[in-house]
């Protein structure tokens, strides 16, 4: 019987000749934050993907807790529903609407509920998808590079964002990035997908509020470059 | 010490700048005009064509009437109710075929749509069907099923129901995937999926379908009213040209195209309810 929100064990997974994922092993416990880095095709994607269900071809032992919620890269909202219909849609349970409406007010989006998906800027979009995510009140919380597509200034207002309801909701979370940053900023441990495994696995131990220009996160920073494979010459410049 | 340039080549003057934020302009008065009223103007400017060219002897009365003449003939036909009549029969055929076309050719894409099977099975059939014009079945409808409204409105449902059918199928299939797997993961079930997720995302296709379709169906039609009738449009024309009423065939003529207009503003209302979301228009 194990405790773990996520656990993963021995998982492979084969594109063609290729394989992606090849023998990993990962634990997340309940309400710990963990990010995973990796570069673009280290198959940090494919992991999560699997972990929330969509990819049947997968082979190992994969367990999670059922009460999942997923945020991809993409808002993905239903553009033919408002706003609200997009976070109560599946939604079971009592009271569905003061539930999604609640949510929409913890991303501070109240004022949004009867517009359009199409009317929404890219960072609303985004915390729309969160309300959708938390507003079922996942055990497990799947984030697929989900301020990927944001701009600066917006990321650093949905890093609060995430990590006041991640505070208050406390659901175990893989937060999917290749921004080292923002895996500092937010995580309680950070892991590096390399060569289909976890080929780094590291507790983030820095002093609340985390400061990039702290030098212990500098230093926790060059070394996950180092770990990315990041040419040396460029690690000092981010130093 | 001074250097003296060549003279020959003067300085390139600097390249001017350009203004291009203007002053707002205002709205012609063309524009303040009602859009749906614009929209009539061309044709209104046809028919005050055909007044001239009637009027000044371009065009021979005898050979196509002036507009006065086809008014006098719709007004004298719509008194006696026959005018109705016809238009009548032939909207009624027009409309149930249509139904029976939408309805069989939508449910059929939504089968094909839905499964790898049902496509397999299904597209190529589809396929086959679309390449025979249906108006060749014609003579076979008239066999099996007699020259009552029968094959009438089943060769309008026909031309309908491959319309609906293509423009449906390819849009379903095109129904962005990423949208499926995120309500997959809201644990939406199947129901759910195709009722909220891949038959909305169909919806713009299924209209181009819809659109494509009153045109076929009008078409059918002309081809229909050939079969054995006493009404309709389709009636009418076969009686001008038998009797030679030119003002009943301009008349026709008329009528098929205000049809085809009014068949077209209402693809165009049921895509502004339908479609507001593409804009985020509020609704009125």
């Amino acid at each position: 019987m194990s405790t773990a929100a996520i656990d993963v064990r021995g998982v492979r997974r084969r594109f063609g000749a290729r394989a992606v994922l090849d023998g990993l092993d990962l634990t997340v416990a309940p309400d710990e934050f963990v990010a995973m880095l990796g570069h673009s095709g280290s198959g940090k994607s494919t992991l999560l993907r699997a972990l929330a269900g969509l990819d049947p071809d997968v082979e190992g032992s994969l367990r999670i807790r059922p009460r999942r919620s997923v945020v991809f890269q993409q808002p993905r909202l239903l553009p033919w529903k408002r706003v609200l219909a997009n976070v109560t849609f599946g939604l079971g349970g009592p009271r569905p609407r003061e539930r999604a409406l609640a949510a929409l007010a913890e991303v501070g989006l109240t004022g949004h509920a009867r517009a359009w998906p199409v009317t929404l800027s890219g960072g609303e979009a985004q915390r729309v998808a969160l309300a959708r995510a938390l507003v079922r009140e996942p055990d497990v919380l799947l984030l697929d590079e989900p301020f990927g597509a944001l701009d600066a200034l917006t990321r650093l207002r949905m890093h609060v964002l995430l990590r006041d309801l991640c505070a208050r909701h406390r659901p175990a979370v893989l937060f999917v990035t290749h921004d080292v940053d923002e895996a500092l900023l937010l995580a309680d441990r950070v892991v590096v997908l390399r060569d289909g495994r976890i080929s780094l696995d590291r507790t983030v131990e820095l002093p609340a509020p985390r400061r990039r220009t702290d030098t212990a996160f500098a230093a926790l920073r060059t070394a996950l470059l180092r770990e990315l494979g990041v040419p040396e010459e460029i690690v000092e410049v981010t130093a | 010490m001074t250097v003296v340039l060549p003279t020959s080549a003067p300085p390139a003057a600097e390249p001017a700048l350009h203004e291009l934020a203007r002053a707002p302009r205002r709205r012609g008065r063309v524009l303040r005009v009602p859009r749906w009223l614009r929209a009539l103007s061309g044709p209104a400017l046809l028919i005050a064509l055909w007044w001239l060219a009637s009027a000044t002897g371009v065009l021979n009365p005898q050979l196509f009437p002036p507009p006065a003449a086809v008014a006098a003939t719709a007004a004298r036909l719509a008194a006696d109710g026959e005018l109705q009549t016809h238009v009548g029969a032939s909207v009624w055929r027009v409309l149930q075929g249509t139904a029976y076309g939408v309805l069989g050719g939508g449910a059929v894409a939504v089968l094909a749509g839905l499964s790898r099977v049902g496509a397999d099975v299904i597209d190529s059939t589809m396929q086959v069907a679309k390449a025979v014009p249906n108006f060749a079945l014609t003579p076979l409808l008239i066999m099996w099923m007699g020259i009552d409204e029968g094959p009438k409105v089943l060769l309008i449902a026909l031309g309908v129901g491959i319309a609906i059918y293509i423009n449906t199928y390819s849009a379903i299939r095109g129904v962005d995937a990423q949208l499926v797997e995120a309500a997959t993961t809201l644990g939406v079930g199947r129901a759910a999926m195709v009722l909220h997720v891949i038959l909305p995302g169909a919806l713009p296709g299924f209209l181009v379908g819809l659109r494509l379709a009153l045109s076929s169906a009008w078409l059918s039609l002309i081809f229909a009213e050939t079969i054995n009738t006493t009404e309709g449009i389709g009636f009418l024309m076969a009686r001008a040209q038998t009797l030679l009423q030119f003002d009943l065939s301009v008349l026709v003529l008329l009528l098929y195209a205000v049809i085809g207009l009014l068949s077209y503003a209402l693809v165009r209302f049921l895509e502004r309810r339908l479609l507001g979301w593409r804009r985020g228009f509020e609704g009125a």
